[in-house]
């Protein structure tokens, strides 16, 4: 088992923040806490090259120092990628995050490291990487290589990873299935009845929290206004020339609606399987308000309707996947030069 | 209003001549059951086949599963409201053909968005294993209706068949006595003071889409226009609700409202005297915004001033939707001091704790979550595969893939699935 390691500037043993400015050096062999990592990986790891970059340049020049650093460990032949621990270093996190993330996609070895949960690297690369929960002291250092060798070995061996309180990883943040011993009926009783008493309780999910989308400044002029339709509401073209999924949605689709006042039922279907459609399709301007919009148009109320209108169907759909299409539909939206958006839903 | 379960259990169901309970084998008169069906003009043919558990046998697409029961007489009607007059059900003795099950497929693929194949009954291999459906010996209903009819009346039939075949099997029991019998009664006002008060809320149905006019899901009424409604536990496990001609995401069966896994586990810590179990109530999953604020508001009030609850457990049914439904009746039980856990189904299918609620109030902190959306299975080629008609044997035929979320109880939404979701 053919081993790299990263080290930032410090656990390399270069030098403290005076040498933070360091590019990425190589070095045969284990450095610093990698002498301990290579005995805790067992008699078959060599740790055969240590990374070292000083953090500054790391979080400067991240672009180059992952070229450079992915060039390396590909000609080294490299079974595994360890970086840090990191413990509270922030750049360092970070370096060792983006580092492990592009070995292990682009190169597609096992990668383990490990950081405080504070640290900014943590959140940045918890989803893709595993990353052993160092708590903020390099005092821990012993006991953090001994989680982040013990999940390398098991990684390295294509055997199942434990939760998160098992292997001490910090959480991913991701969902698998189990088959448990208790029903849902029986779990459901037993997490209210201890509410109920006042006793310790795991709930099995938690909401995720999401930061507050900013309001964008009003409308001055509407009457100048370029305007768009968006629905979620999934009508498309007849014969859904897109191809637009009813459920869990990967596509959108930009209908022309050039010279047109009036949506006609004839010339569209709907594809959404979480509403009851039959109101639409007998009507489509009652989910794309399109003959309403035309006489706001004629009588100047706005300035000019979009000649297109944008539709996918917005049904059980991961945030990932709607995230990536809201951000087409608003690139397209800005290089049509559209002033307002008005989002119809069902 | 005290309900006796008397309960047989089944070990074997075979064909023969005559209608008999012979110790625990369940002898079943095809022609018999034929004539009872075909009395009604809309199912013009009806086979019937038995699977059992082990077996190399797959059945699909299911239109529902029910466990055989009978009515003694002197007690409420046999499924009140669909073939029997709608009075309070509940009371009296019920015969239960325990282990057996009447399974009735539908004569066309639901190709709804999660997979051509509907819900799928495997009655044997790793799928199995994570569905109690598959430890059933089951009597599987093939009904073939005329031609010319719409699809709400053949599922009208489906049920009618279903249902009178179940009350007509376990009236071979009457004669004879049970293994053992089961009292289900809540306790008289005044008592078991001092025990923590605890109530279950239930959606038997989402309004994402239109019940049928003639969907008989409660006491024989559609649901349109219901408000949330108090119903005696025993009420949900005699026959008050089926389930609706669709359901989604791992489902519901008109079998786990008659073993209801919440109100049994309910009854349980009751007995145990750990609670006092108080009652229930029945609601629907609203479609607006308008329906849900007035729905969630009903269900709460019910719970606080008519059952005077201390903590409520809350399932859902359907879809993404009903999550908002089930988690705002939760937070406004939490603001007036009463407990709540909920159960969902996982929605995440990037697998991403992110996209898993549609929901996020920091009262809402109780949340049991059912699985489904990472565990598939390849099903394999078998011995017999019982479908409705050559075309859909052939989908059926194996090797396919399945979602976990299309075999019939894995994950289902009444409290009986296993299968859980795992944050790491």
């Amino acid at each position: 088992m053919r081993v790299i390691h990263y080290l930032n500037q410090f656990f390399g043993g270069l030098g403290g923040e005076e040498k933070a400015g360091t590019p990425l050096e190589t070095r045969d062999g284990a450095i610093g806490p990698g002498k301990l990592l290579e005995q805790l990986l067992g008699a078959e790891a060599r740790l055969v090259m240590t990374l070292i970059c000083g953090d500054n340049y790391a979080v400067e020049n991240q672009e180059s120092l992952i070229a450079a650093a992915l060039e390396k460990i590909r000609a080294c032949n490299a079974d595994l990628f360890v970086a840090g621990p990191c413990f509270l270093a922030g750049r360092y996190g970070v370096a060792a995050g983006a580092l492990g993330s592009a070995v292990q996609s682009q190169i597609g070895i096992p990668v383990v490291t490990g950081m405080a949960r504070e640290n900014p690297g943590a959140d940045l690369y918890r989803e893709p990487l595993y990353i052993i929960d160092s708590g903020d002291s390099a005092a821990q250092m012993r006991d953090v290589l001994e989680k982040m060798a013990h999940l390398a070995v098991k990684l390295m061996r294509h055997e199942p990873i434990g939760f998160p309180a098992e292997e001490g990883y910090i959480a991913r943040g991701l969902i698998r299935d189990q088959f448990v011993e208790k029903s849902a009926a029986e779990r459901l009783v037993e997490m209210v009845l201890a509410k109920t008493r006042g006793e310790p309780f795991e709930t099995e999910m938690a909401p995720a929290t999401f930061q507050p989308v900013p309001m964008p400044a009003g409308i001055k002029d509407l009457r100048n206004a370029k305007v768009m339709l968006i629905t979620d509401g999934g009508l498309v073209p007849k014969g859904n020339p897109d191809k637009i999924q009813g459920s869990a949605a990967t596509r959108w689709g930009s209908y022309s609606i050039k010279d047109c006042d009036d949506l006609k039922s004839e010339d569209y279907e709907i594809s959404h399987g979480g509403y009851d459609p039959q109101f639409v399709r007998q009507d489509p301007d009652r989910l794309v308000p399109l003959d309403v919009l035309r006489e706001l148009e004629s009588e100047g109320a706005i300035g000019a309707l979009c000649d297109e209108f944008i539709s996918t169907s917005g049904l059980a759909n991961p945030l990932s996947n709607t995230r990536r299409m809201g951000r087409e539909m608003a690139d397209k939206v800005k290089r049509l030069g559209i002033d307002a958006v008005i989002l119809t839903s069902t | 209003m005290p309900l006796t379960l008397a309960i047989h259990p089944i070990t074997e169901i075979c064909f023969g001549k005559r209608l008999d309970l012979a110790g625990k084998r369940l002898v079943v008169d095809a022609a018999e059951l034929s004539r009872l069906i075909l009395e009604d003009g809309v199912i013009e043919a009806v086979d019937f086949q038995i699977a059992r558990p082990g077996e190399s046998c797959r059945a699909g697409p299911i239109f529902d599963i029910v466990e055989p029961r009978a009515k003694a007489p002197g007690g409420s009607p046999d499924w009140p409201g669909i073939i029997g007059p709608p009075q309070t059900a509940g009371s009296g003795t019920t015969h239960v053909l325990s282990g057996a099950a009447v399974t009735a497929l539908r004569e066309e693929s639901p190709g709804d968005s999660r997979g051509a194949t509907g819900y799928v009954l495997e009655m044997s291999g790793a799928a199995a294993t994570g569905s109690r459906y598959a430890a059933l010996h089951h009597l599987i209903v093939i009904p073939h209706t005329r031609g010319d009819l719409p699809i709400h009346s053949r599922h009208k039939a489906y049920r009618s068949a279903q249902l009178k075949v179940a009350v007509h099997l376990a009236r071979a029991a009457f004669d004879k006595s049970p293994e053992r019998a089961e009292t289900f009664e809540l306790a008289a006002p005044g008592d078991r003071s001092g025990l923590p008060r605890i109530a279950y809320i239930g959606q038997i149905f989402s309004r994402q889409r239109k019940p049928e006019a003639d969907e008989q899901i409660i006491y024989g009424a559609d649901t349109d226009g219901l408000l949330p409604t108090l119903l005696h536990p025993n009420e949900w496990l005699d026959g008050a609700v089926v389930t609706s001609y669709h359901t989604s995401l791992g489902g519901a069966e008109t079998y786990f409202y008659q073993n209801h896994p919440v109100i049994l586990e309910l009854y349980r810590r009751h007995r145990a005297d750990e609670i006092n179990f108080v009652g229930t109530v029945a609601t629907i999953a609203s479609a607006n915004n308008f329906d849900r604020e007035r729905n969630t508001r009903f269900s709460a009030n019910l719970v606080k001033w008519a059952l005077r609850a201390d903590a409520a457990v809350l399932t859902k049914f359907g879809g993404g939707v009903p999550h908002t439904d089930l988690s705002e009746t939760a937070r406004l039980l939490e603001c007036d001091g009463i407990k709540t856990a909920v159960q969902v189904t996982d929605l995440a299918r990037d697998h991403r704790v992110e996209s898993a609620l549609l929901f996020n109030f920091p009262e809402v902190n109780a949340i049991v979550c059912v699985g489904g959306n990472s565990t598939n299975w390849t099903l394999p080629p078998v011995e017999r595969v019982i479908a409705a008609n050559s075309g859909l044997a052939e989908l059926l035929a194996g090797p396919f893939e399945i979602e976990s979320l299309n075999v019939v109880g894995v994950a289902n939404q009444q409290g009986a699935s296993r299968l859980r979701s795992m944050v790491y």
